[in-house]
């Protein structure tokens, strides 16, 4: 559990590092909730570029091992675990815990 | 200036979308807009004036490649192919002529330099060899650059060296180029953001000229007040004294490329100044600074005082202090200051010092390197008017000369510096660039003329610009500039003086001049209403009738070098 909170503090430190090149209307918002693809997805296709190259960094920085997100044919998917912030720190957690 | 907002177009060979996204959610002024080109559209941007891009006016360009991308021989040269190092610079040449087309487009244009992923080893041990190494050649194609661009009106190039140095490993990512064809980091996109406002700030006339330092534990360690000048912590065989030493030297360094000293500090004036003559580890002498405020008086109004009477503005200003709560209240009670943060390790002073943007500027005048001595000189002038007592007295004894030069190229460069940065003294504050400026002055029937001014204690050096258009039977005066410097020495009155006499020559029936007020140029209308022209308040014109004659101020003897 305490894993999940780390991954969803990284999550939310990411966003903010978005945020800063993010005009005011596209700034995402911290919350678990917050859809981050599909349908009425926040990231467009350079923004999700950034958000996941930043992510899989503090990733690799905080928990010393590699994941890599579009490697898996599920995240580009319709039940993709990149739909919302919960769901991508559900399936980080799951992915560091097999690796 | 810098409440406008600027409007930017970013052309580049890669996304450079996180760039424009930082500069324009980037809070410290001036504040940008930015716009990006459609992706693989560089040359055809830089070289067709009517491409869709140009259909909106921007204020600046920044045009920042990769050097494979844009010199095909440097291309071959990553692959390790062999090269011809003379036809690489000829494509470096005709890449710089494609860039010189923005000269015409925007106010300025920012280029950063030519680098390459750090993972790029190269030759190894060969890679400084001439013609042989990937950074030998880096380095030849950025010079070549650089000495191009320095010929180009309005282009100037950045050192994108420095930001990716700053960043170190993290400053290329391979999944950002592979992912979104973004060849940087954002720590290398963020530094880029500080030097491109930086530059900007340089070049509308932004530049701090004049650093107010604070005395005890901020140029050396300890409260001389209290512990002596013996005892403070200054130099010899001490870590933190040999720092305050290094920041001292700092601060002499800046002075030698025009930048002003002056201190503020609240201590007994005798003891402080008894400090800086006395102690053998003194690398600031008090020559070095431009004027002192050193009593128990608010420092905040003691940095008021201190820039009246330097004639420069609260904007020119940077505030060091060691202090905490004296940088909060400056702050605050002077938004226009700006007042850097000090680490508290004073190990990191100088370094500090070293790296503030506030000082860049587009160019450097031989003035830059005199302006402490001209400060001394003028120390000395109103030590002998306080003597005197009578102004009109005082300016007969200064021994006043002025020195009229047409506009040439040896001081063109001045010449913008004091068009882009002079406030009070200007008429209708224009602003231009070097080529618009020459474009304006090529036109029939336009006169321009340079002052430079000089008295028995020394040269103010060129603080004069003085312009008048013919229009059939008028004479209008279009720009009259004068640096703060030289006010109130009838330099005003001579300048009328010359306008008048090549109003009279041209045969006009009346010559005049429209004031544009701004915020800061009331002194100059303060002078135009005492200038015997009659003013008429609706158009805030101010004429005189040619009928008259307008006389030289007897104070002042003129050499005309026309």
């Amino acid at each position: 559990m305490a894993e999940r909170e780390k991954i969803i503090k990284i999550i939310f430190d990411v966003i903010d590092e978005l945020n800063r090149q993010l005009a005011k209307e596209q700034r995402l918002k911290k919350s678990l909730e917050t859809v981050l693809v599909g349908e009425n997805g926040n990231l467009d296709s350079l923004g999700l570029v950034n958000f996941i190259v930043a992510l899989e960094e503090k990733i690799e920085d905080q928990f010393k091992t590699t994941i890599i997100l579009f490697d898996d044919p599920l995240v580009l998917s319709e039940n993709s675990p990149l739909r919302t912030i919960g769901t991508l720190a559900d399936y980080i957690s799951k992915k560091l815990e097999k690796s | 200036m810098l409440e406008k907002k600027y409007k930017g177009l970013l052309i580049s060979d890669f996304t450079i979308d996180n760039l424009a996204g930082l500069l324009n959610n980037d809070d410290e002024l001036p504040i940008v807009e930015t716009s990006t080109i459609p992706f693989g559209q560089v040359m055809p941007v830089l070289l067709d004036e009517n491409h869709q891009c140009w259909r909106k006016k921007y204020d600046f360009a920044l045009v920042w490649t990769r050097p494979q991308a844009v010199i095909k021989q440097f291309e071959d040269f990553l692959c390790y192919k062999k090269i011809n190092i003379e036809e690489m610079l000829k494509q470096v040449d005709e890449y710089c002529s494609a860039l010189s087309n923005l000269s015409q487009r925007v106010r300025f244009c920012f280029v950063p330099s030519w680098v390459i992923p750090l993972y790029h080893r190269g030759f190894g041990m060969l890679e400084t060899k001439p013609s042989i190494g990937l950074t030998n050649i880096l380095m030849q194609i950025n010079l070549r650059l650089f000495e191009n661009v320095s010929h180009l009106p309005n282009i100037y190039t950045l050192d994108a060296q420095r930001w990716v140095a700053l960043v170190g490993k993290k400053a290329f990512n391979p999944k950002l180029w592979y992912m979104g064809k973004i060849a940087f980091s954002n720590e290398v996109f963020i530094e880029a953001v500080k030097d491109i406002k930086a530059s900007i700030r340089g070049l509308t006339g932004q530049a701090k000229k004049l650093i107010i330092v604070d005395l005890d534990d901020t140029l050396w360690g300890g409260i001389v007040g209290d512990d002596g000048w013996e005892n403070l912590r200054l130099g010899g065989h001490d870590y933190i004294g040999e720092a305050y030493v290094d920041f001292q030297r700092a601060l002499k360094s800046l002075t030698n490329r025009g930048i002003l000293l002056g201190i503020v500090s609240k201590n007994e004036e005798k003891i402080a100044l008894e400090a800086i003559e006395k102690h053998p580890e003194m690398v600031l002498k008090l020559d070095d600074f431009a004027g002192w405020k050193i009593n128990w008086n608010d420092k905040a109004q003691n940095i008021v005082e201190l820039v009246a009477e330097l004639n420069l503005g609260l904007q020119s200003v940077c505030f060091l202090d060691d202090n905490p709560v004296e940088r909060a209240r400056i702050r605050e009670a002077l938004p226009e200051v700006f007042v850097p943060e000090l680490p508290q390790d004073k190990t990191l002073y100088a370094s500090t010092l070293l790296n503030l943007r506030c000082f860049d500027k587009p160019s450097l005048s031989s003035e830059d390197f005199i302006r402490t001595q001209m400060y001394i000189s003028e120390r000395k002038r109103k030590d002998l008017q306080k003597k005197i007592g009578s102004v009109s007295d005082w300016l007969k004894t200064l021994d006043i000369k002025v020195k009229i030069e047409p506009l040439k190229t040896s001081n063109l460069e001045r010449v913008i510096q004091l068009l882009n940065k002079t406030n009070q003294m200007n008429l209708t504050t224009r602003r231009m660039t070097e080529t618009e400026l020459l474009e304006w002055v090529r036109q029939k029937k336009r006169k321009i003329w340079t002052l430079r001014v000089l008295d028995k204690f020394g040269d103010y050096g060129l603080t004069g610009i003085l312009s008048v258009e013919i229009n059939g039977n008028k004479g209008r005066i279009v720009d009259f500039v004068l640096s703060c410097r030289v006010m109130g020495r009838k330099v005003e009155e001579t300048m009328v003086n010359i306008a008048y006499k090549y109003a009279k020559s041209a045969g006009v029936d009346e010559l005049y001049a429209k004031y544009i007020p701004t915020k800061k140029n009331k002194p100059c209308f303060d002078f135009w209403k005492k200038s015997g022209f009659t003013y008429n308040e609706d158009t805030n014109i101010f004429f005189w009738d040619m009928k008259k004659n307008y006389p030289l101020p007897d104070c002042v003897k003129v050499e005309l070098n026309d």
